[in-house]
């Protein structure tokens, strides 16, 4: 009965949550991103880059910026791991894609992972913001070089943004996750999960 | 004297606790588990009824393991160690394929468990060292890891026997609950 009226209540006052995916091949940098993020934006101290190990399996971070609660589901990257990535395609609003930009000879595995996702239907419309991390080593590439290489077509229908950032020294991650919550805010997918939750009631997955 | 260093040291350098609950079918290898990473030992054992609870330290956490007993008969009381718990290992026997469908809807049936709510998840995809053996994107496929949506997980392949995998699975639990869990 408890739980009735607590989802009720939390259905009805919550503030929007907003899911966003952190993809990217393994090594890209997806967790140390998380955890950047964790301690940029709440108290959680997130653990220091050396202590991070390759994911297999979901990791969580749930962050509140400007009102909005934000919960980013970072992803295990390797290859055997990357068939569960399209479970989680159908609740996203937003699409983090993590490069590791000083290491080239990945690139190539980069790009089709990525062109394979932005393929998949469920992912429709999803404002797509393309990371070229590790901007702190000296050989890694500009963003706009990662954009030259990925030359991504189709993607004019999709709001996209690349950025240079660094999980590690946290270049370039507020205006990232400015940049997602105001497209977030503003994306006809936003809408749609809204009026899809709406129809079947708060969801407890 | 050593206690005082000893305290202060912990101070210190955080030593925590967890309680953390070993549960899976029977027959999964949970006690095997259990025993290997308190003593390092394989130790012959028999179907668990009731359930076995020993401390590791590792990692600057003192894990307080529950290995519940996996019959059928005896699923129903798993719910009494509930509350309370900060973390789940789940075992399943790698290669008991016929039985995964089982072990699955036992596995989804416990994240319903209001009580563990908060608990982050570690799957032990164990008995690698048998032939057949299905992998961890097999294991993970099976079990339907990807409905959980609002907590961590983890999947490991392990060898009780051998004393594979275990220890990197207690590290990421110890990396995890000090990050602040899910």
């Amino acid at each position: 009965m408890f739980s009735l009226f607590y989802g009720l209540w939390k259905y009805m006052f919550s503030k929007t949550e907003f899911h966003v995916l952190i993809l990217g091949i393994d090594k890209a940098g997806k967790t140390t991103l998380l955890e950047k993020l964790k301690s940029v934006y709440s108290n959680l101290e997130g653990l220091p880059p050396d202590r991070i190990v390759p994911t297999v399996g979901l990791n969580i971070g749930r962050i509140e910026v400007s009102n909005t609660k934000l919960v980013f589901w970072d992803l295990g990257g390797q290859p055997g791991l990357r068939s569960i990535w399209e479970k989680y395609y159908e609740e996203a609003h937003a699409l983090i894609y993590v490069i590791d930009a000083a290491s080239p000879s990945r690139f190539e595995d980069s790009k089709s992972a990525l062109e394979k996702v932005l393929r998949h239907e469920d992912l429709q419309g999803a404002p797509l913001l393309i990371l070229a991390n590790k901007q702190d080593l000296s050989d890694a590439v500009s963003a706009e070089e990662i954009a030259r290489y990925l030359d991504l077509k189709k993607l004019d229908e999709r709001v996209y943004m690349f950025e240079a950032v660094s999980a590690y020294d946290g270049m370039g991650i507020k205006e990232s996750v400015e940049w997602l919550v105001d497209s977030m805010e503003r994306s006809k997918r936003t809408e749609m999960l809204r009026a899809r939750a709406g129809a079947t009631g708060p969801a407890s997955a | 004297m050593g206690i005082v260093f000893t305290k202060m040291f912990s101070t210190l350098f955080g030593n925590r606790e967890a309680r953390i609950l070993v549960l899976g079918l029977d027959n999964a290898g949970k006690t095997t588990i259990l025993y290997r990473l308190q003593m390092g030992e394989v130790v012959s054992t028999i179907p668990t009824i009731g359930f076995n609870v020993e401390t590791v330290q590792y990692n600057n956490i003192k894990f307080q393991v529950w290995d519940l007993g996996g019959q059928t008969s005896i699923r129903p009381y798993w719910r009494c160690y509930f509350p309370n718990t900060q973390a789940i290992i789940y075992v399943v026997d790698s290669s008991d394929t016929d039985r995964l469908v089982i072990a699955k809807d036992e596995f989804h049936a416990i994240l319903e468990e209001e009580e563990l709510r908060g608990a982050v998840v570690l799957i032990f995809a164990n008995k690698q060292d048998l032939p057949g053996a299905l992998d961890d994107a097999a294991v993970t496929e099976a079990l339907e890891l990807h409905k959980i949506k609002n907590r961590q997980w983890a999947i490991f392949k392990t060898s009780a026997i051998k004393g594979e995998g275990l220890f990197e699975g207690l590290d990421w639990l110890s990396n995890t609950l000090k990050s602040g869990g899910g």
